[in-house]
């Protein structure tokens, strides 16, 4: 969401007493999608193709009322401008994301004969829009009512909170719950894999990606090359860089054995962080530098002539004034990283993409699910989480704005 | 091709085509000759019989991958700009920050997990790299978009107004044109960067060119991983030549009126 | 005391200030005028060393500036630029300590040194000590860049264009401040202007530049008086130039003492300039005026052809000179 301060925006206003064209789209969208797509299906088995349910079948009379009242409520609070509607619709907006896990499980209730052991709930299509729609709500009530972000993410914990434990203690039919439970250990696995990849192969290409760029300021010569060969990496395809590693690691490790012994292998973690690494370094590199030198000549001149030493100069003016910019390029870094990692997988790299891949060959759509759900939510809360203070480190200093690749 | 020769007005630099032209020729010439190679490609990977893929006919694949960036290009570029229009429109201003937002999201969204949700929903096969494409290369269209219209000098547009345009004629005459070579800076990387990322569909059974890619993984077969990355980055490299070409034109043309 | 011996300068092959001499002597304040690119800017950044000068000698208080320590000696000199380069990230009282914080003073001498001299400034400390730069104006924001120079209490002050980029009723007020402070203060001032108002204004001795070389250097009066050449008379706005002279010159120092004749109606107080006497007589039509003391008693006359006269005698004896 961070790259939202990229987009050249006029603030929205505070307007409540104009109709809101956006919240109204998207409530009529939202009444449109439950309609017409399917809420969730059911399959016999792991594997068997699903069956889908609208809401009405799901769900019966209650479910499909409750659905239509409060988004109805949501039309109407769009539609007609009044003193308190921002924080209403906020309420219903909240409330709509709180309901979902009970529709599923009156869904399973419902549809699910108790004897069929292998029986499984799956979520619908119209789950899925129903759920980036109501995130898209709550990004547009967060721009209307101006809150910080940090608030708009203390009021999603509880809504999580009563996902997590309607998962945990009342969800067993759903074909993701059971998928987890099924792997629980290898996903946990998984997960730690994949933070431990991405913090290493991020924590590298930020130390190296800064070192370069300060030797590309003191070597001005070496820029375009420099450039050149980070530019060059970005046209291999990841996939191949990841390919390509395999042979060139698998005869070191054999011609030396100690590099073997470290764990230097052609396949496994040793060709995905190099290949993490060299993807990462471009955006690292361009970032840090363009930083730097964004940095106002006056306030170095300044620093120079009140007596800073060189590196009190970098410590105290130059670093801190091109901190967001260089936070900016590690957003990018660690979020395209956070992806690239999943393809690591092919190359037997561990971390979520396993599951991914696995369940692909598979076709076992839940545990693609499972593997691609915690990719997603992690590449989001980096992004936010990196985007946020890099907007807190910009004290209201709007014009400064980093390369955004 | 000195800066300042490049600037004449008038006097098109002959030798702009001459990158594309060089990345061209040497795509068409990895694709069809890529046997040539095979003394090379059999250092690479001793240990292995095949070294020149050829299950299916780089020209196949080549054609298959340019078609699968291109219809997503499109489609790219149809939604992009249409919504960076429509929201700079006075009716559609409200919908500004959202859509700016979506935009964002979109390239949040790890290409790998879009193809992984896509798949239960419209099959293995092409249609759900595509759509990963779409989603992952809409925020530089929509962000340049964006930019180049609203960095459209204000004056400018009130005097196409005190002049009588229309707003539809201010869009199409005055800031569409002014706003172009932001935007197509856009597309160029918007594409660049998915004809790499377009491989990624071979994971869920597409066929294009990072087939051989897959295939030299599951193989260890480091020369079929060579083969599909140098196509994939020549093709990469024409295609951003020539836009550089267009975008160079566009940019001088203006400075000469 | 700075000095200026012979002083060049060369970027490359230009030659940017050609053997430049002057001096300042303490507690003066001495302006640099000529248009961009003359060369004033890089003779001030030579005085705190941020260029090193190509050939001659600049001495501090008598010592050549080679010999301090580079760091130290740009601690001891207060230096204003006219972005400000006010540090976006610190708010203004961060700013304001730059100096005594590198000095490592105490930090309660530094806070209070820091609403001393905000106060001095007129930036009320409740309002302004924790914004940042982004959120003052451009006075504003010069006036903490002047706060930030003084405060180290430095014996030398460096300007560069302090007030270049403000408008014109802006930067009267911080003029009217910079002189207040100055009379006060008794610091030693090098001041970069192209502005030659600004500079008659506040300066006790101008050195007009041109490509890199003096044209002429001396006390406003002097350079009012006899402008070196023609260029230094358009700086000095050619025929505006006898008001201006007159502007500068207190009607006490021209009165006659008061005559047997009656006293003129028109009364002018002793402070006046004879700029505003002028104006007095213009408005008054009256070829005489009398001037009064602060209880408004008369000490004096003035009468238009007294000044007419000594003005052609002040230039023959300038012409002779």
């Amino acid at each position: 969401m961070a790259l939202m301060d990229a987009l050249p925006l006029q603030s929205a206003r505070w307007r409540p007493w104009q109709p809101n064209p956006v919240l109204l789209c998207l409530a009529v969208a939202m009444l449109a999608t439950l309609a017409g797509l399917d809420v969730v299906s059911v399959a016999p088995n792991r594997i068997a193709a699903p069956t889908g349910y609208s809401l009405w079948g799901a769900t019966g009379i209650p479910g499909a009322a409750l659905a239509l009242l409060l988004l109805g409520a949501m039309t109407g609070l769009a539609a007609y401008p009044g003193r308190y509607r921002y924080p209403a619709l906020l309420t219903v907006s909240g409330l709509l994301l709180a309901l979902i896990p009970f529709a599923m499980m009156l869904a399973a209730f419902r549809l699910i004969e108790p004897g069929v052991a292998q029986a499984r709930l799956g979520i619908g299509p119209a789950l899925w829009v129903l759920l980036f729609m109501l995130m898209l709500c709550l990004v547009e009530l967060r721009l209307r009512m101006q809150l910080a972000r940090g608030w708009l993410l203390l009021m999603l914990l509880p809504i999580v909170g009563v996902w997590w434990l309607c998962a945990a203690f009342w969800l067993d039919r759903l074909a993701l719950v059971q998928e987890f439970q099924a792997r629980h250990d290898a996903f946990y696995r998984a997960l730690v894999e994949h933070l431990a990849l991405v913090g290493i192969a991020v924590t590298l290409s930020t130390v190296l990606g800064v070192a370069i760029a300060m030797l590309i300021r003191r070597f001005a010569a070496g820029r375009t090359t420099a450039f050149a060969i980070l530019n060059f990496f970005q046209t291999i395809p990841s996939l191949a860089l990841f390919g390509l590693l395999l042979a060139p690691l698998a005869w070191l490790s054999a011609r030396f054995d100690a590099l073997a012994a470290i764990g230097v292998q052609g396949i496994g973690w040793t060709p995905a962080l190099i290949a993490l690494v060299a993807y990462s370094l471009l955006p690292m590199v361009r970032n840090t530098h363009v930083a730097l030198e964004a940095v106002s000549p006056a306030a170095l001149d300044a620093a120079r002539g009140m007596g800073m030493r060189p590196a009190q100069r970098f410590l105290l003016v130059r670093l801190p004034l091109a901190l967001p910019i260089l936070l900016e390029g590690l957003r990018i870094t660690t979020v395209q990283a956070i992806g690239l990692t999943a393809v690591a997988a092919l190359i037997g790299a561990g971390g979520l993409g396993t599951l991914i891949f696995q369940g692909l060959g598979q076709s076992a759509m839940s545990m693609v699910l499972l593997g691609a759900l915690p990719i997603i939510v992690m590449a989001f809360v980096a992004d936010t989480a990196l985007g946020t203070l890099a907007a807190r480190l910009r004290h209201g200093d709007s014009t400064r704005q980093g390369d955004r690749a | 091709m000195s800066p300042d020769l490049q600037r004449l007005p008038g006097n098109p630099n002959p030798l702009r085509w001459l990158m594309p032209v060089v990345w061209l020729v040497l795509l068409g010439v990895a694709v069809k000759a890529m046997p040539l190679a095979t003394p090379a490609l059999e250092w690479l990977s001793p240990d292995t019989d095949g070294v020149v893929y050829e299950r299916t006919a780089f020209t196949t694949l080549l054609w298959r991958h340019a078609l699968t960036v291109g219809v997503a290009a499109v489609l790219t570029v149809i939604v992009g700009i249409t919504a960076g229009v429509a929201v700079t429109r006075p009716r559609g201003r409200d919908f500004l920050p959202l859509v700016g937002q979506c935009a964002s999201l979109g390239q949040t969204f790890p290409p790998v997990a879009v193809l992984a949700l896509a798949v239960p929903v419209l099959g293995f096969g092409t249609l759900p790299i595509v759509c990963a494409l779409v989603l992952y290369g809409l925020l530089p269209i929509v962000r340049n978009t964006l930019a180049g219209l609203q960095n459209v000098d204000d004056t400018l547009i009130a005097t196409a107004r005190g002049m009588g345009m229309t707003g539809r004629q201010r869009l199409y005459r005055v800031e569409l044109p002014l706003a172009a070579p932001v935007i197509l800076a856009g597309v160029r990387t918007s594409i660049t960067v998915n004809i790499a990322t377009a491989a990624l569909g071979a994971t869920v059974g597409a066929s294009n060119l990072g087939e051989p890619i897959i295939a030299g993984i599951v193989n260890g077969n480091t020369a079929y991983v060579v083969q599909g990355a140098v196509i994939i980055a020549l093709l990469a490299l024409s295609v951003d030549s020539l836009l550089d070409v267009w975008q160079r034109q566009l940019t001088q043309s203006r400075e000469r009126h | 005391m700075i000095e200026l011996r012979n002083v060049s300068k060369d970027f490359g092959d230009v030659q940017a200030v050609d053997d430049i001499s002057f001096s300042v002597p303490r507690g003066k304040f001495c302006a640099l005028v000529g248009a961009s690119g003359c060369g004033k800017s890089s003779t001030l950044r030579m005085i705190n060393r941020l260029t090193e000068q190509s050939r001659g000698d600049i001495l501090l208080d008598d010592q050549a500036i080679q010999d301090y320590d580079p760091v130290k000696l740009r601690r001891r000199i207060g230096y204003a630029i006219q972005e400000t380069g006010l540090f976006p990230h610190w708010n203004v009282m961060r700013n304001i300590a730059t100096v005594p914080k590198l000095l490592k003073w105490p930090a309660t001498r530094v806070h209070q040194r820091v609403e001393e001299l905000m106060h001095f400034l007129h930036l009320p400390v409740a309002e302004f000590a924790h914004k940042y730069p982004g959120e003052l104006s451009g006075g504003q924001a010069q006036r903490v860049g002047v706060a930030r120079a003084l405060a180290a209490d430095p014996d030398i002050l460096l300007m560069d264009e302090p007030f270049g980029a403000l408008d014109p009723i802006t930067r009267g007020q911080l003029q009217t401040m910079l002189a207040r402070l100055q009379a006060r203060l008794h610091k030693t001032v090098v001041l970069v202007t192209h502005d030659m108002d600004e500079a008659l204004r506040l300066a006790d001795h101008l050195v007009v530049m041109r490509e890199g070389a003096i044209v002429q250097q001396g006390s406003p009066l002097a350079l009012l008086q006899k402008p070196a050449n023609d260029y230094v008379d358009s700086l000095l706005g050619g025929l505006e130039r006898g008001l201006k002279q007159a502007a500068l010159t207190r009607v006490r120092d021209h009165m006659a003492p008061l005559g047997p004749t009656l006293p003129a109606q028109s009364r002018v107080p002793d402070g006046y300039t004879l700029r505003q006497t002028l104006s007095v007589m213009l408005r008054d039509h009256s070829e005489r005026v009398t001037v009064v003391d602060t209880n408004d008693m008369p000490v004096g006359e003035l009468s238009l052809r007294k000044l007419v006269k000594e003005a052609h005698t002040r230039e023959g004896e300038a012409h002779e000179s």
